[in-house]
């Protein structure tokens, strides 16, 4: 079912960039994608296998979002902002797919993820590999929106 | 034996071990403590994630602890006992998960319960999940169609009816919410009468996602959508009818076939477009009866619908079929040359080696051949007569013009291979080097590669990708922000061209059409562009 293994990413998203980031986002609502491409600035992507079922689900930030995270994560450390958003991008994606999977592992439904791949570049577009309809969850916050996109079959 | 006796003063692998010894065993007699260490964790993640995973395997043979525990006040232990329940589909907990999804307000802790539920798959369970089908929560909401469609459940149809069709509405069809997809899916998953002939009647549906998955979940159905199809092609509306020849000819079975050749028959498919749907289906289908009505295809004078004919008569050659086009060729009627055309257009390279051995049929192919100015069908049909290897054959394929090197370049995306082949011949014949792409995503993908066109055809409904999201990239695309851009459409609905129009969309042209009326279109488009934009 989709939304059963949807649903704790999304829970997954909003704790750990609350956590990590001090950002609260406002989770809009979930829509059919009109064809498999991610749109956005910076997307983290992880694969998912297991439970003969494989799939994909990135997390798209615009650009002014995933430099709010960064500076929110490292204060006034930043060394280069290119290379420390990817690194951020790329952790906070770890940790969603780490916490989701742990808690459908206790439904019993074990996932293997990938470690995640960033891609950047302004209003760059990403392919997931799906046959079945892709959901998309939009995010609002106040530096900047995101799209959690989830892909399963 | 292992023991949780001083678990806590114990070191981190002496836990572990006696945590792994546990969930091997599943020993009911090790829950009291495994409780108290789950409701007082460790403060160690790991031994406390362990302790989880534990308590789990013992509450798997527990069904009574799990039951009890669904009662528990310690809100973590309720949750995983929820989740227990459902892993191990324990039937006696459906009863008292059922009551707390009735009292539930928590949604997180809601679908919790649902998924639970969801695996338990109790007798009459459709009842809890009916209650949700309204739910102001979208995600709960589908998940309750998800179940109204496992339980098949007939009273769910109204509400699930209701959600597609308000998907449709004015303002709602760009976007499609998740509940209308798992409408969709459930209406086609309780598969009756009412629920099919309520899809079949929705395929030509407002909003092209909603469209896309009933396309979809018709042609996952197959045999048992046929029937549905059938009255559409006589009581529906063109772009209907259209839909479901298309949605046939994708089912690919030998009773869509027969009902397509019965609507030709009783002279229900007199709309040009509709007529060559029903030939691109026949073609896919391939079964006798649709042969005999695609070779009846070729009295058809218009060049398009003539492609759909040849591509699906390439498929099936048989040598039945071949006498009758070289018959229908050597005749010299009318629409002799248009046939010839038509092979040549289509690259029905298949056909064209076998009518090629009749000599007199061979000079009406090749008279057709040489009027192409199409370097990639001139090199197919050269290549293949060097193939042949006769005399005359090679003669020939030396005989053939080269084409005048193409210096621009047009894009045409279409998902029909046979509007594609016309395509590729209207482009070449004004000088174009044509791109083809199968949908938008394709199409895209040439754009991003660096090619440069100075024309775009595009369809409007493909899959993947539809041509209004394709004209948003491309205006979005440096370079792009003023490249004409034609989209051919047999949309009657205006509100589908204000998106489109919206998007970018230079101009329209409708179909049916012919090649010169697309040609004319072009050439104006191409001069009305600012000189500079050109250079």
């Amino acid at each position: 079912m989709d939304v059963e293994l949807a649903k704790p990413f999304v829970k997954a998203a909003m704790d750990v960039i609350g956590t990590m980031a001090f950002i609260t986002p406002r989770a809009g609502k979930p829509f059919v994608k009109k064809n498999t491409i991610a749109t956005g600035d910076v997307t983290g992507l992880v694969g998912l296998t297991g439970d003969g079922k494989r799939g994909s689900v990135s997390i798209s930030f615009q650009k002014s979002c995933a430099v709010a995270m960064v500076k929110n994560m490292l204060g006034d450390d930043i060394q280069d902002i290119i290379q420390d958003v990817k690194d951020a991008v790329g952790e906070i994606t770890n940790m969603i797919s780490g916490q989701a999977r742990a808690g459908l592992a206790e439904k019993g439904l074990v996932l293997q993820g990938s470690t995640p791949t960033v891609i950047m570049g302004d209003n760059h577009s990403i392919t997931h590999i799906a046959k079945s309809p892709i959901m998309a969850i939009p995010f609002e916050t106040d530096q900047g929106n995101f799209t959690i996109e989830f892909c399963f079959e | 034996m292992a023991t949780l006796d001083g678990f806590r003063t114990k070191d981190f692998l002496d836990q572990i071990t006696i945590l792994n010894d546990i969930a091997g065993s599943k020993d009911p007699a090790f829950l009291p403590a495994l409780i108290e260490l789950f409701e007082h964790p460790t403060g160690d993640t790991g031994v406390d994630y362990m302790v989880v995973g534990a308590l789990n395997a013992v509450l798997g043979t527990s069904e009574s602890a799990v039951n009890l525990g669904l009662g528990s006040s310690h809100d973590p232990f309720r949750t995983l006992c929820i989740r227990t329940a459902g892993e191990y589909a324990f039937a006696s907990a459906a009863e008292p998960l059922s009551r707390m999804a009735a009292e539930e307000t928590d949604p997180d802790l809601l679908v919790e319960i649902l998924a639970s539920l969801a695996k338990i798959r109790p007798v009459g369970g459709a009842a809890v999940f009916r209650n949700f089908l309204n739910h102001s929560d979208p995600m709960i909401a589908a998940m309750a169609m998800e179940m109204a469609g496992v339980y098949a459940d007939p009273l769910a149809l109204p509400t699930l009816m209701d959600t597609v069709q308000a998907a449709g509405s004015d303002g709602r069809y760009e976007t499609c919410e998740i509940t209308t997809w798992k409408a969709i899916d459930a209406l086609a998953a309780i598969a009756t009468p009412e629920s099919l002939a309520f899809l079949v009647g929705c395929v030509h549906h407002q909003n092209p996602t909603a469209r896309r998955i009933i396309t979809d979940a018709l042609v996952r159905l197959g045999e048992a959508a046929l029937p549905y199809l059938e009255p559409v092609y006589i009581n529906g509306s063109t772009d209907d009818r259209i839909l479901a020849c298309n949605i046939a000819g994708f089912i690919g079975q030998r009773k869509g076939a027969d009902a397509l050749v019965r609507a030709f028959d009783s002279g229900r498919f007199t709309d040009p477009n509709v007529r060559y749907a029903a030939f691109e289906a026949l073609g896919r289908i391939g079964t006798l009866k649709g042969l005999v009505c695609l070779v009846d295809g070729l009295e058809e004078n218009d060049e398009l619908i003539l492609m759909a004919v040849v591509t699906g008569l390439e498929r099936h050659a048989a040598p039945g079929v071949l006498k009758t086009i070289a018959e229908r060729i050597s005749s010299g009627t009318e629409n002799s040359p248009r046939i010839a055309k038509a092979i040549v257009a289509s690259r029905a390279l298949r056909l064209f080696q076998d009518l090629y051995k009749d000599e007199l049929v061979a000079v009406a192919l090749m008279g057709a051949l040489r009027q192409s100015q199409d370097q990639t069908v001139l090199d197919a049909f050269a290549h293949r007569l060097e193939q042949m290897g006769t005399e005359r054959s090679r003669a020939d394929a030396a005989s053939l013009p080269r084409a005048k090197a193409a210096t621009r370049k047009a894009l045409a995306a279409d998902d029909s291979k046979s509007m594609l082949a016309l395509y590729r011949s209207i482009l070449t014949d004004m000088g174009f080097e044509p791109l083809l792409a199968a949908n938008g995503q394709e199409a895209y993908a040439f754009i991003e590669s660096g090619e440069f066109v100075d024309v775009v055809v595009t369809d409007m409904n493909m899959p993947i990708m539809d041509g209004v999201e394709l004209v948003g990239k491309l205006r979005a695309s440096l370079g792009y922000e003023d490249v004409p851009i034609l989209m051919v459409t047999t949309e009657s609905e205006n509100s589908q061209r204000d998106v489109a129009a919206k998007a970018g969309v230079t101009d329209f042209i409708t179909k049916p059409f012919k090649p010169a009326a697309i040609k004319a279109t072009l050439l104006k488009l191409l001069e009305s562009r600012p000189a500079s934009s050109l250079a």
